[in-house]
């Protein structure tokens, strides 16, 4: 009988000290896990949105975007926006593509006001290494081929792997993962031409 | 060496003859830097459970040691997980569910259930140690390993655990390496843990 009170009494004593290591913790770490996300996120934006054409707060000048059926988004996702003086220069587009050859691609888009692109970045794949994992930055220099080209240099039916007829070099061995970003990067445009792109009426005025 | 620490690292080795602890091993080996995160985090939690268990061992009682054990593993574990993911944060999102999964690493119960439950504070420390670093060398090991064949390089993105400094220790061995790819996918970790258990049956076979 004796242990019926005394076990559960140890138990929970035990668990008293265990949340006080969790807690100590918790506060102990908090501000900086918070601090190293923010400079991750800046330093993963920096191309994106490079420093000469931003002088605001990125990290909090965003905006919340969920579109499924172009953007290939599963959940909501966040449209960082570089801006001069209250005027909007860059926007870094995040967009989904859901026909690489192993899961989703996640892709970051930056693309200036008057459409061209800034600098795209994989932000997660889970592509074969060695065939597919090229289109990554520190792979192989594939993704460079599309710092400032636009819709209006290449139209979007020629948006497309060389191999679909397009203007874009693929990967040799692997065409299923560069033909998915490259068309998830003209979804991207094509999203900030519908929301973003100063026309060429508006500049005039 | 004392018989103490020589058990633990060789004839006892938790990763090559108690077959401990394999999902991590094979998981996350697949370059040094990444190895060393995780052998190193599981030294730590291996010495910090093996303490906390040896100093409370008067007050468990036989019926609850299993949750108190799970207990302290559980919370040593997170707080681990915290301090990581601020101060490495880098090499935190790349091993990624691996920290939170030493909890189900059976190395650490086996050693606070089968040593420190029934030893001094100084011996368990000693055993948590020592038994770590037995796992961390095959870990390192299997991770230099296919980290060479596979990349043809050592300690690459060494950064994400030492800094700047980092940068000086990535070493291309092979330069115009083309690499081979089954020694970073998962088949080469089972590949070449297969080969250090050959050898090392084979080597104490001859003792």
């Amino acid at each position: 009988m004796n242990n019926f009170i005394k076990l559960p009494l140890i138990l929970s004593a035990l668990t008293f000290l265990a949340s006080g290591i969790v807690m100590f913790s918790e506060s102990a770490t908090h501000e900086k896990i918070a601090e190293q996300k923010k400079l991750l996120l800046l330093a993963s934006l920096k191309q994106l949105i490079p420093n000469d054409l931003h002088d605001n707060d990125i990290t909090q000048n965003t905006l919340d975007v969920y579109e499924s059926t172009t953007l290939g988004h599963r959940k909501k996702q966040v449209i960082y926006i570089g801006s001069i003086k209250n005027i909007p220069k860059v926007h870094a587009i995040p967009v989904t593509a859901r026909n690489g050859y192993s899961g989703d691609i996640d892709i970051m888009v930056g693309i200036k006001a008057n459409g061209d692109i800034t600098s795209v970045k994989i932000l997660e794949q889970h592509e074969t290494p060695g065939l597919g994992d090229l289109i990554e930055a520190h792979k192989s220099n594939w993704i460079e081929q599309f710092p400032n080209q636009s819709l209006s240099r290449i139209s979007p039916n020629n948006w497309k792997v060389k191999r679909d007829g397009g203007q874009f070099d693929q990967i040799t061995g692997a065409t299923i993962s560069p033909r998915a970003v490259v068309d998830a990067i003209k979804q991207a445009l094509l999203y900030h031409q519908e929301h973003f792109l100063k026309t060429k009426t508006e500049k005039k005025q | 060496m004392s018989g103490f620490i020589r058990k633990r690292l060789i004839e006892d080795n938790a990763a090559l003859v108690q077959l401990l602890g394999l999902c991590p091993l094979l998981a996350v080996s697949n370059t040094v830097i990444n190895s060393l995160g995780l052998a190193i985090a599981t030294v730590f939690t291996l010495v910090l459970t093996n303490t906390l268990v040896s100093l409370i061992k008067p007050v468990i009682s036989k019926e609850i040691r299993i949750s108190i054990f799970v207990l302290i593993i559980a919370s040593v574990v997170t707080a681990l997980e915290m301090f990581m993911n601020a101060y490495f944060h880098e090499l935190y999102l790349i091993l990624g569910i691996f920290i939170p999964l030493i909890v189900t690493n059976c190395i650490i119960m086996a050693r606070a259930e089968a040593f420190a439950s029934k030893n001094t504070l100084w011996l368990s420390i000693k055993d948590g140690f020592f038994t770590g670093l037995g796992f961390a060398l095959v870990l390192i090991a299997i991770g230099a390993i296919r980290e060479i064949i596979g990349n043809g390089s050592l300690f690459n993105q060494a950064h994400l655990l030492f800094g700047k400094f980092g940068h000086y220790l990535e070493w291309q061995i092979f330069s115009d390496y083309q690499g081979f790819l089954i020694a970073i996918l998962p088949p080469g970790a089972f590949f070449v843990l297969a080969i250090l258990i050959a050898i090392k049956n084979k080597a104490s076979k001859n003792t």
